[in-house]
């Protein structure tokens, strides 16, 4: 029954994104044509490579499904979508949970773009390790779904949209998705262990450079369950 | 007859501020029961605790069979609510089609209710765009796929015009003579009189009153005599009993608990006292009275 549920209500979440081109302009292509800004300007002769895609993917997949959850939740709120649905006996869970799925597409059509502007900078690249990166990129985006939720479920639509992409821009800088870290300033540069984001790149990077993966993926793993607390806080505050 | 719903001895609690406070409600198989009271009085608070929104403390909540925090019991249920807004991008067959698919039914269950509302040709229609008249339909629609045993009705007629009203009732009434049970909160008294088997008024989280409109009438003693007479408002105000005295279009028209006494005075003085007539109070004036006045009628 759940299943049933889980599928229909993903279809209903994709059609709604795929409806609304202008947040699917902003979410999918702005992270690629980010990309291919610094490719062209940075890349110089051997263009930039999976180690990049690892990455600037890192911030594609941030820039999805960071901010739709968290906003298709509060919209839901707002309209008093969410009591409709909790009263004709859909499960909170499968609610957030087809929320949080229906993100991934998109965040793989990003890493799709993604990968094709560095095919095409840098030549052909090692799939086994592109895949590998992909792979990390959408497991580990788990926790930074939950964290959009948890703030979906706390304020307005708009409130929503302005936080997470407070929280967006700032934490990619810092946790040198867009700059390597070593052109930040040094005090700049020591904040991005503390930031999820920052674990998740190198997690990413580890796939392609090899490095130590445990300390990264312990970090995310607590972040996964801070997410779903802070989510589950947020949520029995809300009033839906 | 079988109940659809029970609810014994409801509790629910705001913090400090006690929203319901031992409030028993049932509704049988094929039975309209209207909830009325003033603002505040606690009807969103307990249609919420019926179609398991929120949870109270009850020492007995049954819906359609099961406790209403159950999904599978609250698929049973054909709800609408106040203040619903749908999702821009769905159209309404893709709602009413999902809340089928939600339920393992079928796309000809949804195809069936969209029909039964009235919004057949409008499937491709961005449900957004829809008035608000049949933004309420497509609601109940997504509640019909599933042939409910119990409507929950929350301000269900709100803003719509006499004849989107009189459609809505219709289908209703078909529903109830199928034996659905309906539990529906109004603030258009008149409209709980027409469409209502039973009336049960709710103020400051209690229940107190409970019966069909009729007998609701009946307890406000109270009757209002219109006629054409003589005899001055000054005199007629001097009558035992007599509570209220107006001219109202070339008509006295007097509000008292005695009504034969004053007719007798009245014919009295005035033999020729011509177009009378003695009326019980309408249920808002019972409303109205009960609300002000509730502890005489607990």
């Amino acid at each position: 029954m759940n299943t049933r549920i889980f599928l229909t209500e993903v279809r209903d979440e994709l059609l709604s994104i795929f409806r609304e081109p202008i947040a699917l302009f902003f979410s999918v292509l702005v992270p690629v044509a980010f990309f291919a800004l610094f490719a062209t300007m940075f890349g110089g002769e051997g263009g930039f490579g999976v180690e990049s895609v690892a990455r600037y993917g890192a911030f594609g997949v941030l820039s999805v499904v960071l901010s739709n959850p968290g906003i298709s939740l509060a919209d839901a709120i707002e309209r008093g979508w969410l009591r409709v649905k909790r009263a004709d006996g859909t499960p909170l869970g499968v609610t957030l949970s087809a929320k949080v799925t229906a993100a991934l597409p998109y965040a793989i059509i990003t890493l799709a773009g993604i990968t094709l502007v560095a095919r095409l900078t840098a030549g052909p690249l090692d799939t086994i390790q592109v895949l590998r990166v992909i792979g990390v990129l959408l497991l580990g985006s788990l926790p930074f779904s939950l964290f959009s939720l948890a703030v979906g479920a706390k304020f307005s639509t708009n409130s929503a949209t302005a936080v997470l992409n407070a929280v967006l821009i700032p934490s990619v800088i810092l946790s040198g998705l867009w700059f390597p870290l070593e052109m930040l300033p040094a005090w700049l540069g020591n904040i991005a262990v503390y930031l999820p984001p920052y674990h998740l790149a190198q997690l990413a990077l580890a796939q392609v450079e090899g490095g130590a993966v445990w300390g990264h993926l312990a970090y995310l793993a607590g972040t996964t369950i801070v997410g779903a607390i802070t989510a589950a806080l947020a949520y029995r505050s809300a009033e839906v | 007859m079988e109940h659809v719903l029970e609810v014994r001895g409801l509790v629910h609690r705001y913090g400090d501020y006690t929203a319901l406070s031992g409030v028993d409600l049932t509704v049988k198989a094929g039975e309209c029961v209207a909830l009325l009271g003033p603002n505040g009085a606690g009807k969103t608070t307990l249609v919420r605790n019926v179609i398991g929104l929120i949870e109270g403390n009850a020492d007995l909540i049954q819906v359609a069979g099961g406790s209403p925090r159950r999904a599978e019991t609250r698929r049973r249920l054909g709800v609408v609510q106040q203040a619903v807004g749908f999702p821009r991008s769905l159209t309404v067959g893709e709602i009413v089609g999902s809340a089928a698919a939600r339920r393992g039914l079928s796309p000809e269950a949804a195809s069936r209710a969209i029909a039964e509302m009235g919004l057949a040709g409008l499937e491709k229609h961005r449900a957004a765009q829809l008035s608000g008249g049949q933004q309420q339909r497509l609601q109940l629609a997504m509640g019909l796929v599933a042939d409910p045993v119990l409507l929950v009705l929350d301000e269900p007629t709100e803003g719509l015009d006499v004849e989107a009203r009189r459609r809505f009732w219709n289908t209703i009434r078909r529903r109830l003579d199928n034996g659905a049970g309906v539990l529906v909160t109004t603030h258009l008294v008149d409209e709980a009189a027409a469409v209502a088997d039973r009336v049960v008024v709710v103020d400051r989280g209690r229940v107190v009153a409970e019966g069909t409109p009729d007998e609701l009438r009946r307890t406000l003693s109270e009757r209002r005599i219109s006629v054409q007479t003589k005899v001055p408002v000054s005199v007629i105000r001097t009558f035992d009993s007599v509570e209220t005295v107006e001219l109202r279009d070339g008509r006295t028209v007097i509000a008292t608990t005695d009504s034969e006494q004053v007719v007798r005075r009245l014919l009295d003085l005035d033999p020729e006292a011509n177009d009378l007539t003695v009326a019980t109070a309408s249920l808002e004036e019972v409303l109205i009275a009960i609300t002000q006045h509730e502890e005489v009628l607990i």
